[in-house]
């Protein structure tokens, strides 16, 4: 029950703190709407096969919620380890009950609220202006452990980001770093017969989550499918091992 | 028993030693003042002692290593702390008690730092003295036995640092031991049941600020702001016997080890001998006078000492 408290009361104080940044919460929900404006709307799959893009837009639905789930995960939490850095928050909380991993955890929830109501705009944002429809089955409520552990995972990656880079502004320049390969190395906006052969796609965390999220958001034909049951498993295990080195990454001492 | 012991504690950050072997003890229920400037070592020795930092010797909160005590027992403010910015006061404390399984009520710490009226304020929206009070507040709400605080009183301004000083002796009654450090000597003199004088990492000396006064304060001092526009000039240099040593400099006379019965004698003897003063000011020796008697930088109060000895 300890533990319960204090990962609560870390938690509701950085949901506070992040709420209140009226910028951060404002372009957190504008950036997928950006993405879905210009990748789903204005460049798009046309049906005559032009376009950017060669697959039916289904097909993208997890690069898109792939953009929420790496992007803020990794520059949030990476931001908030260089925050408290510099404010010594963390010296501070070196000398209190809450542990690394709680502190990480209370983090990982706080992203797993925002991101998710970020997800879930952008899918209602999908379906609205691209005229995705993905089947509405029980396999679809999938995507909520996927999310969920998607956005664990690199808050895992964010955190230890956070705990090397030296100041706010490395841990963006080296989240956006990280992300950007990830992005469109890992079967999301590219599939995989569009890559080099050579090219370990599987060695990214991210092509298991766009993998599980196809395969329960897609339908039609097309690779980089993949059986969700496992594709959770693995996500599971990575998400376990990126909080755990993530959550020992960070600062106790100066 | 023994609230902190360090024993030969050192750090250092590649070629340069923040702490060089530093030996101390601080008694449960005792106020151990860290004095030093900006650079001397102290908040690295505070890290020492706190285990916020890996450093070399021994260093043990109440018998134990410092990161294997009871969390609850301890409560520290770091210098230059930044919480979250956005939080209130209230909300800030009510975080900092959540981390604890049992905390004061937080209305009463913040009422005890002064910041009641002001509890509903968000961090970046207090004055820089009112944020300093409520990051003190983080330091009480567990109630912790020992308080360990970094340079409290930066920033405050001089009614909230006397506030600020009744609340930590009151700690200190109720047997809250108090490892406080600052660059203010008043601060320490005031405070502190012991002091320790701490430069380049070092420990100069360790005694009550009584007796580390009297030991190394030197002379009472009473100074004689000689008349006349030109700097006191015109007075007869050919100056009476005043039966204390005395220096003269820039018009003003300094008159060393005089008690402050004998004030009026002085006086008395500058008049009959026809030299006029505008103010007499008579000071005792304070933890500053050790502490630059100690470092070799001794000034009386911010003049070079001796350089025109007329006497």
């Amino acid at each position: 029950m300890s533990r319960l408290r204090r990962v609560r009361g870390e938690f509701v104080a950085a949901s506070r703190s992040f709420l209140r940044r009226r910028t951060a919460v404002f372009f957190t929900f504008v950036f997928p709407f950006l993405i879905v404006l210009i990748f789903g709307v204005l460049v798009g799959t046309q049906p005559t096969g032009g376009g950017l893009f060669a697959e039916p837009v289904g097909w993208y639905v997890p690069g898109y919620l792939a953009v929420v789930v790496l992007f803020t995960p990794l520059s949030r939490v990476g931001s908030e380890v260089a925050r408290h850095r510099e404010g010594n928050r963390f010296e501070k909380l070196a000398t209190t009950p809450l542990s690394r991993v709680e502190w990480l955890l209370a983090g990982t929830l706080v992203n797993v609220v925002v991101i998710g109501a970020a997800g879930l705009f952008l899918l209602a944002l999908l379906v609205g202006l691209t005229g995705v429809s993905p089947p509405l089955s029980p396999a679809l409520l999938l995507l909520v452990p996927f999310v969920v552990l998607g956005v664990a995972l690199f808050c895992g990656v964010g955190a230890l980001l956070g705990a090397l880079a030296d100041s706010q502004d490395g841990v963006i320049a080296a989240s956006n770093t990280v992300a950007l390969p990830l992005l469109f190395l890992s079967e999301t906006f590219v599939p995989r017969s569009l890559l080099p052969a050579w090219l370990p796609t599987e060695l990214s965390p991210l092509t298991y989550f766009s993998r599980g999220v196809r395969a329960v958001t897609y339908t039609g034909e097309g690779t980089g499918v993949g059986d969700p049951g496992a594709m959770l498993a693995v996500l599971a295990v990575l998400a376990a091992v990126t909080l755990a080195v993530g959550a020992r990454a960070l600062p106790t001492t100066d | 028993m023994t609230a902190i012991v360090a024993e030969d504690v050192s750090r250092a950050y590649g070629d340069t030693v923040a702490v060089d072997g530093v030996s101390l003890s601080v008694a449960e229920g005792e106020v151990f003042g860290l004095v030093g400037p900006n650079g001397a070592g102290k908040t690295t020795l505070v890290r020492a002692l706190v285990g916020t930092t890996d450093a070399e010797g021994r260093a043990e909160l109440f018998g134990q290593d410092p990161r294997a005590v009871a969390r609850e027992r301890v409560g520290l403010l770091p210098q230059s702390f930044d919480p979250p910015a956005r939080l209130t006061a209230r909300e800030l404390l009510a975080y900092y008690a959540s981390l604890y399984d049992d905390h004061r009520p937080v209305d009463r710490v913040l009422d005890d730092v002064g910041m009641a009226g002001d509890a509903d304020t968000h961090y970046e929206n207090l004055s820089g003295g009112q944020q300093r009070r409520t990051c003190v507040a983080t330091a009480l709400v567990n109630d912790p036995d020992l308080l360990v605080l970094d340079e409290p009183t930066t920033g405050i301004d001089p009614a909230g640092r006397r506030q600020l000083w009744d609340l930590l002796s009151t700690r200190a009654e109720a047997g809250t031991t108090v490892l406080v450090t600052t660059h203010y000597m008043e601060e320490a003199q005031r405070l502190a049941d012991r002091v320790g004088l701490l430069t380049d990492g070092s420990l100069l000396a360790v005694d009550t600020p009584d007796r580390l006064v009297a030991e190394h304060g030197g002379d009472a001092l009473l100074r004689v702001q000689l008349t006349g526009d030109d700097g006191g000039e015109a007075t007869p240099t050919g100056l009476p016997d005043l039966g204390y040593p005395v220096e003269r400099r820039d018009g003003r006379l300094t008159v060393r080890g005089v008690p402050p019965e004998a004030v009026g004698s002085v006086a008395d003897r500058l008049s009959a001998a026809g030299v006029g003063y505008d103010s007499l000011a008579w000071t005792e020796p304070d933890l500053e006078d050790v502490y630059l008697e100690l470092t070799g930088q001794r000034v009386v109060k911010g003049e070079a000492v001796a350089e025109e000895a007329v006497v």
